[in-house]
């Protein structure tokens, strides 16, 4: 299972603010977004405005994820 | 010093953090909410959230790229979380520097990148719904999508 955190409009789209998902040794990050739309349909239009994070640092869709990651759904950042 | 913190900022504390002998600028930015009105609504107050740790490391990363861009002798980045009230301060930056320029030109390069890479959100709370500040995902009508 990994960890998947979401934050401020995800968060509110998706209504909540933490979910585990199934995901086998071996995946990227690209096949953790579709489990997470399928799951929380209204994350779907925000897709191309979202970044990730893994483990606390940005990452790629071919960046590699393994059980126990914490990942981080970060819509576009607005603090100041 | 770059903390992220849920109580006002005391920007007098600190400004007088960065005080130091060898610096003859000291340069302040403080952002606060502004009361913005459209269609008949108000802004009632921001409000604030954060990824932590990860936005506490990235506070320090942008210490490091200003000192390892410019002379200064110290820098301070302190960031509000939750309900910042009109007129209140929700970020101070403090860059203390032996000369004018470098103070000026590394503070503007502190929000400029708090804005980029900071994983930090603001909620506008109107007096008719609210927005995701960035997101447009909220509950004013005809402003916002729908959450």
């Amino acid at each position: 299972m990994i960890r998947v955190l979401l934050f401020g409009a995800a968060a509110d789209r998706a209504g909540t603010r933490e979910i585990e998902l199934p995901l086998e040794d071996g995946a990227t990050l690209a096949e953790v977004w579709p489990l997470l739309a399928e799951r929380h349909p209204d994350l779907a239009p925000m897709r191309d405005t979202l970044a990730f994070a893994v483990n606390g640092e940005y990452a790629r869709a071919d960046d590699g994820v393994s059980p126990g990651d914490e990942i981080a759904v970060l819509p576009p950042v607005s603090g100041g | 010093m770059f903390t992220i913190v849920d109580d006002p900022l005391d920007v007098g504390a600190l400004i007088r953090d960065a005080q130091r002998p060898g610096c003859g600028a000291i340069a302040t930015f403080v952002g606060t909410t502004r009361i913005d009105e459209s269609e008949g609504a108000v802004v009632e107050y921001l409000e604030y959230e954060a990824y932590r740790p990860m936005a506490d490391r990235k506070l320090e990363e942008i210490g490091a790229e200003i000192e390892g861009r410019w002379d200064v002798g110290y820098v301070s980045i302190v960031h509000r979380l939750g309900r910042v009230d009109p007129g209140e301060a929700s970020v101070a930056i403090v860059v203390a520097a032996p000369r004018r320029g470098p103070a000026f030109e590394a503070s503007r390069y502190a929000i400029e990148r708090i804005k980029e890479v900071v994983p930090i959100w603001k909620r506008e709370v109107w007096s008719d719904g609210y927005v995701w500040v960035g997101s447009q995902v909220g509950s004013r009508e005809g402003v916002s999508a729908k959450p």
